[in-house]
């Protein structure tokens, strides 16, 4: 009977929900409007100026430099941000997985002797992507960091040039200095150097003529001596040739004159007679011999007297000693100093929350419209159809029959507990369809916080349908209620534009786990396992809220 | 045979404020029984005992031989509320009104759709039953009302003032389907602040007034044994004689003026004779009531304000 009770009350509700034509408009395209024009509106917040708030950003300082202490010191006068030292990286990051921070800062070891030395250096900036204007803050904090150290290192690198450059001038005065006596023992030794060439030259050409001279006559006696010698014994040797040569001659005219008288004789048969044979003629050389002038044969065999050449002569000349060279001592140059332009301070930036760096703001809207108007929903379906009930009489008339009154209860929750699922399913799917918002690597993760904040809204129905005094009351406490906790939350925007004594407030509402659950897996893309902590808590709110309300709930109004 | 209800020295405190200070009655089945009193009265407050809906601080209550509070729930398998206001979802039809409450009352399938179109016809709702029940009339919606508390043929039925802003014809319709309920062996216990209603439905009347029962019996029982006589008033065209009528006469004179006088009579026979009499001492009749004595008289005698001084329209509720 228990069964055909439930299934009667789960049918009845469900008709009754079909029918209400202004509630399904409510849960559906209400919010959908909402988070358009909020997404699109409000999209610049995303990039807006931070607001002021406490912000705790730790900072691990392996470097254990002047960074660290420029941080500190740039943070002194600041209250936006809470600069806490930490040890170890570990210990930093857990403040990030706990959403108390949304960045570490490290300064890992050796960063400020690099700058020192003006060698490539970074920050480390640990971030949750997800905690945007945090972030942002940090950023700008980080940003100014980077701008100081890198104009304190410029300041630093300024004045050891200008160190270096004074001493530099110095060493180019010293320098000139040096150089301009150099320069006048150069001339000097120029100077002297022309005299003893000049010196030499004149010695050297007066020596040469007397040598010359000595040298011409006694080559012109020697030569003439050896010319008669030669020609007396060309007379001897030349004598018998003359002899023959003239003998020939005379042979030869005896025989022309023989042969005239032949042909002379032989008449017309003159032109018979052959021509004698020709004698052999007498060399042009062996007639110039025979015939030539004796001196000229001589000279020209024995060569003139003037056409001897004057051997090369052994002048051994003595020359002055060359002046020595102005000793030139070595510069003592000063050692190059090693100055090197400053680099800027690097910043490498890292999420190590698993979100990207760069985030939908549909992300942020789609989760937190549909959890608000799911709490919305949940107050008209659960709170007002409760009360509705009592003041109709049909909860009594229930708590008359012989069927339990909480299968009414049960009947109703749960059939706003599955439209509350499936809303929340339609709404992440739109947003996924039409906003393409993450759903992370496991969407179905998503039913855990979907489950967690329904049941907390179908709970909420039933807290304030038990505090509410009147229907009339369920709007005004319900929906004050839910706008806070959905604003203050963080469902409207991050919540950590919000104080920090706000957020640490919102800790004990659900909304603020729920977005947490939603945002775990979604936006900073990790696994079912980060959902469960919240979807814990959810539950414990629901329970809690169901427990009051059933408590606080009069069934009757007798 | 044995009471279907029985109360008795039944006492409920909210906080400091006694609503019921020691009520005993009790309901035969297939009787009628009015439980008469201005709001207030604590009708609601016995009717919610009765329905297991309230559990009483002190005293004694049976419903269908099942002691309350532990035998609730064996009381409600023989109990049919009909709250005041029309408990029933205005958006769902009179059949899936019905079809919802006949689970809740332990009905099968088979029995709920033989149980539907039996209540259906009994009040009137068969050519509308598939209609949303916002597009009925107060009176359609009031009928539908007691369909749904009589759905699954209880043995005692508790109508909490069913016949409030319901029309004449409506009224007679329900006061009928309770007659019909009765004569089919029904215990009904009516809540009711109108005189009347309860005179002319009810069987018996239990009158209420500050979380007591201050009379109860048939309302003839009532009247006559506080002794209430008829009250006579005549307007004549001469004043009447100072004694008039005289002795001799069963009726005195409680109140006169020189153009009314109002006659207290021992029966309402004795009219006739009176009239005559003024007529020839006093002319010609202008102007005659006759009132006999009811229920809101014998309130008054018992309690000294009217039935409806209580209705002040304070809530019950502490």
């Amino acid at each position: 009977m228990i069964v055909r009770a439930l299934v009667a009350a789960f049918v009845k509700d469900v008709r009754l929900l079909v029918r209400d034509r202004v509630g399904l408009v409510f849960l559906t395209i209400a919010p959908l409007i909402v988070m358009s024009v909020a997404g699109f509106s409000l999209s610049t917040l995303f990039g807006g100026v931070p607001q002021p708030g406490a912000y705790v950003l730790p900072v691990v300082d392996e470097d254990d430099g002047r960074i660290a202490a420029e941080l500190r010191e740039r943070l002194t006068d600041d209250a936006t941000i809470e600069v806490r030292t930490v040890p170890t990286r570990e210990q930093a990051l857990e403040l990030v997985h706990s959403r108390e921070s949304a960045a570490v800062l490290v300064i890992p070891a050796g960063t400020s002797a690099a700058l020192a030395r003006g060698s490539r250096a970074s920050l480390r900036l640990l971030t949750d992507p997800v905690k945007f204007v945090e972030l942002t803050n940090v950023r700008f904090l980080v940003e100014e960091l980077r701008q100081a150290v890198g104009q304190h290192a410029i300041d630093l690198a300024q004045r050891r040039i200008d160190r270096v450059r004074a001493r530099a001038l110095a060493e180019e005065r010293r320098l000139e200095r040096r150089f301009a006596r150099l320069r006048a023992a150069l001339a000097r030794t120029a100077d002297r150097v022309h005299e003893v060439h000049a010196d030499v030259a004149r010695r050297v050409e007066v020596a040469g003529a007397r040598l010359e001279n000595t040298l011409r006559e006694g080559l012109r006696r020697t030569e003439a001596e050896r010319l008669g010698a030669a020609r007396r014994r060309l007379e001897r040797e030349l004598a018998p040739l003359h002899e023959f040569v003239d003998a020939l001659a005379a042979y030869r005219g005896t025989f022309e004159s023989w042969l005239a008288g032949v042909r002379e004789q032989a008449g017309r048969f003159a032109d018979r007679i052959p021509p004698p044979p020709e004698p052999p003629a007498l060399p042009a050389a062996l007639e110039q011999l025979a015939h030539g002038d004796d001196d000229a044969l001589a000279s020209r065999i024995l060569g003139a007297p003037g056409d001897v050449a004057l051997p090369k002569l052994p002048l051994d000349l003595a020359l002055p000693p060359l002046p020595e060279p102005p000793a030139v001592t070595a510069l003592a140059l000063p050692s190059l100093p090693d100055v090197r332009l400053p680099r800027l301070l690097d910043v490498v930036e890292t999420s190590v929350s698993g979100a990207p760096s760069r985030l939908n703001s549909f992300d942020q809207y789609v989760p937190g419209f549909s959890i608000t108007f799911l709490m919305l929903g949940m107050l008209i379906g659960v709170a007002m159809t409760l009360i509705d009930e009592r003041e109709l009489g049909t909860l009594d008339r229930v708590r008359a029959t012989q069927a339990p009154v909480a299968t009414l209860v049960l009947g109703k929750l749960t059939v706003r507990f599955l439209v509350g699922v499936l809303q929340m399913i339609a709404l992440l799917g739109v947003g996924r369809a039409a906003f393409g918002v993450s759903l992370g690597p496991q969407p179905v993760a998503l039913l855990l916080p979907t489950v967690g904040i329904v049941f907390v809204g179908t709970a909420f129905g039933v807290l304030v349908a038990g505090l509410a005094p009147t229907r009339d009351a369920v709007i005004p406490l319900g929906a004050i209620a839910i706008v806070t906790m959905c604003a203050v939350g963080g469902c409207w925007w991050p919540i950590d534009l919000e104080p920090r004594w706000m957020r640490g407030l919102a800790r004990v509402l659900p909304t603020t786990w729920a977005m947490s659950g939603f945002k775990d897996l979604m936006m900073r893309h990790q696994t079912v396992t980060a959902a469960l902590e919240p979807t814990l808590v959810l539950l414990l709110f629901g329970l809690a809220f169901l427990v009051v309300g059933l408590v606080a709930f009069r069934p009757s109004r007798v | 045979m044995s009471a279907a209800i029985l109360c008795r020295d039944v006492v409920k405190v909210y906080r400091t404020r006694r609503a019921l200070d020691g009520v005993s009655f009790e309901v035969a089945p297939g009787e009628i029984v009015a439980l008469l009193g201005p709001n207030g009265a604590g009708k609601s407050t016995t009717l919610s005992i009765i329905a297991t809906l309230l559990e009483q601080t002190s005293g004694h209550v049976e419903v269908a031989g099942h002691t309350l509070p532990a035998g609730a729930r064996l009381a409600r398998r023989s109990l049919g509320l009909v709250p005041q206001r029309a408990a029933v979802y205005p958006a769902l039809t009179a059949r899936e009104n019905l079809a919802y409450f006949a689970p809740l009352q332990g009905l099968d399938h088979r029995a709920a759709r033989a149980a539907i179109a039996r209540v259906l016809a009994l009040v009137g709702l068969e050519s509308r039953a598939d209609e949303p029940v916002a597009q009925y009339s107060g009176g359609m919606a009031r009928r539908l009302n007691l369909a749904c508390g009589i759905l699954h043929g209880p043995r005692v039925v508790l109508l909490d003032e069913p016949t409030v802003g319901v029309d004449p014809q409506a009224r007679e319709r329900i006061y009928a389907l309770e007659r019909s309920l009765a004569a089919e062996g029904g215990a009904i216990l009516h809540s009711t602040h109108l005189m009347e209603e309860a005179q002319r439905l009810c069987d018996r009347v239990i009158l209420l007034d500050g979380g007591r029962v201050i009379a109860s019996g048939t309302p003839t029982e009532l009247v006559s044994r506080l002794g209430l006589r008829p009250v006579l008033t005549l307007h004549t065209e001469r004043p009447l004689p100072a004694g008039w009528p005289g002795t001799g006469v069963r009726a005195r004179a409680t109140s006169a003026t020189a153009e009314r006088i109002v006659l207290q009579i021992d029966e309402v026979g004795l009219v006739p004779a009176l009239l005559d009499r003024a007529r020839a001492d006093g002319g010609e009749i202008l102007d005659v009531a006759l009132h006999r004595p009811d229920l809101a008289d014998v309130f008054f005698h018992l309690t000294g304000h009217e039935l409806r001084d209580g209705d002040t329209g304070e809530d019950p509720t502490p």
